[in-house]
């Protein structure tokens, strides 16, 4: 992808031609790409998962799944953006990511053209959530980077912490 | 003696709430109707950064709207139906939008050096008759160390 270094507008945008995948989390629109997601999924079969301590950053991982063999861990998308509670009734299998998303609602798969560059006066956890800005008819839709739902080291946190669980339940470990 | 440098300048004079308050002229990009269109109408998604309340699109741009209401005169803010759109000093993407009434006016003063026991964000004042008017620092009014 080429960044364009003398844009004549300030914001600077990467020119693209990406497909995305819009979704609902409340009444919040979200963009992710297209080549991120490897599937969407209805949600059922998930089981229950607790981390065991506290861990602020990993409450939004209640629920897992297991396909052949290797094991989902399943990010509220709610808890992640800071919303309300929501009605999750899909799931974001993401590609090349130990996560998946719990979403309210697919939209739909759009093209989109120019991702803007996150305006400098945002400086919270929303620079390491968001790619950028794109445009859809008008609205403002924050485009998503995928690996903040679940970073490796999380996943590898979790992973372990499933582990540990399933020893002292005896249970055999994947 | 002090090295404050008191030549006149232009500054943008706004209300909120019972007091005025000034930015400098040269910052002030443009005075604009908050709802002019549906696209211009302010926009919301989720982040966590205090005073950021959501965006707008003016000129082909996504402008940050930052409500300094909260901090400059508390929660009682009157409702505003324009921004001041403004040049921040620093960052690549620097336009941010101010909800103010729209009783703005302009004014050629001397700013003053700040005395007294003020907020850090009040960078020097303007004394116009019978009003001692604060003079911004917008970038430090954001910082969290303020907001804090």
């Amino acid at each position: 992808m080429k960044i364009s270094q003398s844009q004549p507008l300030r914001i600077r945008r990467d020119r693209i031609g990406e497909t995305v995948i819009l979704f609902f989390v409340g009444t919040a629109r979200f963009a992710i790409a297209a080549q991120a997601v490897e599937e969407i999924r209805e949600i059922d079969e998930l089981q229950e998962f607790h981390f065991g301590s506290p861990h602020e950053k990993l409450d939004k991982v209640r629920q897992m799944f297991m396909r052949q063999g290797k094991t989902y861990f399943v990010v509220n998308a709610a808890e992640h953006f800071r919303l309300a509670p929501g009605n999750p009734a899909r799931l974001l299998v993401l590609r090349h990511a130990p996560g998946s998303v719990a979403v309210d609602s697919i939209e739909r798969m759009q093209e989109i053209h120019a991702i803007h560059e996150l305006p400098d006066a945002f400086c919270g956890e929303e620079r390491n959530w968001y790619r950028g800005l794109t445009l859809i008819r008008g609205q403002v839709v924050p485009v998503v980077r995928a690996e903040s739902f679940l970073t490796k080291a999380e996943g590898t946190l979790l992973a372990a912490a499933l582990r540990s669980s399933r020893k002292n339940t005896g249970l055999v470990t994947a | 003696m002090s090295s404050f440098l008191s030549t006149r300048e232009t500054f943008v004079l706004f209300p909120m709430g019972k007091k005025r308050f000034a930015l400098p002229a040269t910052q002030v990009s443009e005075l604009a109707r908050s709802q002019r269109s549906p696209q211009e109408q302010a926009q919301w998604f989720p982040h966590t950064t205090p005073l950021i309340t959501g965006v707008v699109l003016r000129r082909n741009q996504i402008v940050p709207v930052a409500d300094l209401a909260p901090v400059l005169i508390g929660p009682d803010a009157p409702e505003r139906k324009f921004y001041l759109v403004i040049d921040r000093a620093h960052g690549k993407s620097r336009r941010m939008a101010i909800p103010v009434t729209g009783e703005c006016e302009l004014a050629d003063s001397e700013q003053l050096p700040v005395t007294g026991n003020l907020p850090s964000y009040v960078c020097g004042l303007l004394s116009l008759k019978e009003e001692i008017v604060e003079v911004l620092d917008v970038e430090r009014l954001m910082s969290s160390e303020v907001r804090l």
